[in-house]
């Protein structure tokens, strides 16, 4: 059967002597895995249009129940080639891509992950703030997967506190935290960030400038938490850190 | 008795890229149909390859010595250095007789999704080389794909405090191609990459 749909392109695997297996993330099929005959070569009709994080109109052929249908047509819609051409912001991305690809099952639609994430390399590419834009979308996807960490209040009495213990992926109150060990205590200035970003839209988001600090403390809250859910660490986090040594 | 040997060569040359059963069958035929000197010299050199097939030290091409062929001759001008990702490339570059200089084999391209950090090429290597000789540029022909324009822009800061040049093989339409046919990222790529004529 031949699907018709649009799809941005979250990772390519080399298979065989020139062919890939690409990865997309779709707007009507979710995370579909698929086989594109001879991309590699320098001839190929698929051009540029497999390379990571392009957006194209796509028609993959297979049965129903085939975990690998085979790609048969590809056009760019949008190319994102800035945030290709930059090392830092590829890096950035590529932890995005990461966690996209650990949360998301296969063949399981979700259009409001493919906005999310298509809003986010749109506001990558157009100079928004890149560490924001990452952090934001962190948050909107875990919200999204039902993952998200609760920031704003006790986890379990919904009083105010600060202290973040992350084998419950909350903050818990004194009371309620009695006797535990905190993993980390937040700033009021992180919480105020965390509901921002959780409530307001790109729009919203553009017009704010949090300090470096800020979103540092918010994004290494948000790591430590996806750590512990997905029980390892993201490889590409622990590249930008190799990087930043 | 000669349909299990015969059997048993199509199961092992299936396990050749690009061979299927059918090619597999119609190649073990032909080996059959082979004057017993040539199927031994096929037989030899796979032996050959496999035990005398090493890393060169110095640029990590495939040698049959410590040194390998291209780094020990002596005519080679050894102010130029060209960095591909694996050895399969240098056989493409050599061909060109464009380039006539020293290669260095990455031997792999960075990928931060797939754990494939700079420790893990040889690109310590690389620097190495850059800091014991006397190169005046570096070409890096690493694939023109976002892996292997990860790896160039990495190794190009890498050798910023260095006095060396550095310079990336261009990007563009394919010889024999037609414009028509081109995607829009090759077709910027290209016209970025323009000279004057």
């Amino acid at each position: 059967m031949l699907h018709r749909t649009e799809g941005i392109v979250l990772r390519t695997t080399s298979f065989g002597e020139a062919d890939l297996l690409v990865t997309y993330l779709t707007s009507d099929f979710g995370v579909v895995k698929s086989f594109a005959k001879s991309p590699r070569k320098i001839k190929s009709r698929f051009g540029s249009s497999l390379e990571p994080l392009v957006q194209s109109r796509i028609s993959f052929w297979g049965k129903e129940d085939t975990s690998l249908p085979r790609l048969t047509q590809s056009d760019i819609i949008h190319s994102f080639q800035s945030i290709r051409d930059t090392l830092s912001y590829f890096l950035k991305v590529s932890e995005i891509i990461e966690l996209t690809l650990h949360f998301i099952p296969e063949r399981e639609a979700n259009k409001e992950v493919y906005s999310l994430f298509l809003n986010a390399l749109y506001n990558i590419e157009n100079n928004f703030n890149k560490n924001l834009a990452i952090i934001h979308y962190k948050i909107k996807f875990l919200e999204l997967t039902g993952y998200v960490p609760k920031l704003d209040a006790c986890g379990r009495c919904g009083r105010k506190g600060y202290c973040f213990y992350v084998a419950h992926g909350t903050i818990l109150c004194e009371t309620c935290s009695a006797g535990m060990v905190s993993s980390a205590r937040l700033s009021p200035g992180v919480v105020k960030l965390y509901k921002d970003l959780l409530t307001w839209d790109t729009t919203k988001i553009n017009r704010i400038r949090p300090s470096k600090m800020l979103l540092s403390e918010l994004s290494s809250i948000i790591d430590m938490h996806t750590h512990h859910i997905l029980t390892k660490p993201l490889k590409s986090s622990e590249f930008i850190l190799l990087l930043s040594e | 008795m000669a349909q299990g040997i015969i059997e048993n060569l199509i199961t092992e040359l299936i396990k050749l890229p690009g061979i299927g059963r059918k090619t597999a069958q119609r190649l073990a035929f032909f080996i059959l149909a082979m004057s017993e000197e040539d199927v031994k010299g096929i037989s030899r050199a796979i032996n050959e390859v496999k035990e005398k097939a090493r890393f060169c030290s110095e640029c990590f091409n495939i040698a049959e010595n410590e040194i390998c062929s291209i780094c020990s001759n002596s005519s080679r001008d050894r102010n130029k250095l060209c960095v591909v990702e694996e050895p399969s490339n240098i056989l493409v570059i050599e061909k060109s007789k464009g380039f006539n200089g020293l290669y260095h084999v990455l031997l792999g391209a960075l990928s931060p999704i797939d754990g494939v950090t700079p420790d893990k090429l040889k690109i310590e290597k690389l620097i190495e080389r850059v800091k014991k000789n006397e190169i005046k540029e570096i070409i890096l022909a690493t694939n023109p794909n976002t892996k292997g324009e990860m790896t160039a822009q990495y190794i190009r800061e890498l050798l910023k405090p260095f006095n060396v040049k550095v310079t990336r093989i261009a990007y563009g339409l394919p010889m024999g191609a037609d414009i028509e046919f081109a995607d829009e990222v090759t077709m910027n790529k290209a016209l970025e990459g323009r000279r004057e004529m």
